[in-house]
């Protein structure tokens, strides 16, 4: 538990001994010191949780853990450490291409306006999928992976833009009509199917 | 039943219930880090606070508070 997690906590607690006092006694409201108790009790503080708790669930939401932890996604977690440089996934996360302990997200995130509020609806339906219906076997992204998420942080990057393959397709790769991840290209992703027959990297060897 | 004539203790009441019964919800779902506790949060804490803190708002909107000392019985 971090430190404001622990905050956020001590303020719910201090919230709800005001709202047990007004809900033991509402005639305290009756003279003004009891009007601002329960301001502060019944819609300041209550509001002031709602939003850190909404805080502190959206960014753990976006934690490597927090996505492993559903069953379907044990797999895609283990092929984070692969030991072959051509899994896409693996090499991205072993050399801290994106930050590890957001690295479901780094590559997943849709880096639009509106794009977090689609990741979280999108992930309430995988919700939905694994805990009432059944989790699609295997697991695809609904219209493909978009290159955006490649372009985001390799769009610029020296290593990318000066390679001759990409700089002759750069146009159908950021119109997304040729996917990063089509055959021939870097078509190694997490490949589940595959992980019982590969190495795996130990971190600390 | 109207509103005013619920009156406003017995508004407040109610709202102290839901909004703890959220808080309650939201501390379990802090302590529990998994996918099912953003569902929780989401779904039944933050609906819970926000009818609480609505029932709060209503209270003070539509149901006028008693004068001061009529809660003391005579």
């Amino acid at each position: 538990m971090s430190g404001l997690t622990g905050m956020l906590i001590a303020q719910i607690v201090v919230a709800i001994i005001l709202a047990s006092i007004l809900l033991i006694r509402p005639s305290v409201t009756v003279g003004p010191t009891g009007k601002i108790l329960a301001f502060l009790g019944l819609f300041v503080l209550p509001a002031l949780c709602l939003v850190g708790g909404m805080d502190t669930q959206v960014q753990r939401s976006e934690q490597t853990q927090f996505c492993v932890s559903c069953h379907a996604m044990v797999p895609y977690g283990r092929s984070l450490y692969v030991d072959d440089p051509s899994y896409i996934p693996a090499a991205h996360f072993q050399n801290h291409r994106v930050p590890a302990d957001m690295a479901c997200y780094a590559c997943h995130a849709d880096y639009t306006i509106y794009g977090p509020l689609k990741d979280k609806l999108r992930g309430v339906t995988r919700i939905y999928m694994q805990y009432v219906s059944k989790p699609p076997n295997p697991i695809r992204i609904p219209g493909g992976y978009n290159n955006n998420q490649c372009l985001h942080c390799h769009l610029g990057a020296r290593g990318f833009e000066g390679n001759p393959i990409h700089s002759a397709i750069m146009d159908s790769l950021k119109s997304n009509e040729l996917s990063c991840v089509s055959s021939g290209c870097h078509d190694t992703v997490h490949n589940v199917a595959a992980l019982s027959h590969v190495k795996f990297w130990r971190p600390g060897q | 039943m109207k509103l005013h004539e619920m009156g406003i203790q017995r508004l407040l009441r109610i709202s102290s219930a839901l909004v703890i019964l959220g808080l309650l919800v939201e501390i379990a779902s802090l302590l529990w880090f998994h996918p099912l506790a953003f569902v929780l949060f989401v779904f039944v804490s933050a609906s819970l606070i926000a009818l609480g803190i609505l029932v709060y708002l209503v209270s003070l909107v539509f149901v006028a508070a008693p004068p001061a000392g009529s809660h003391k019985s005579p």
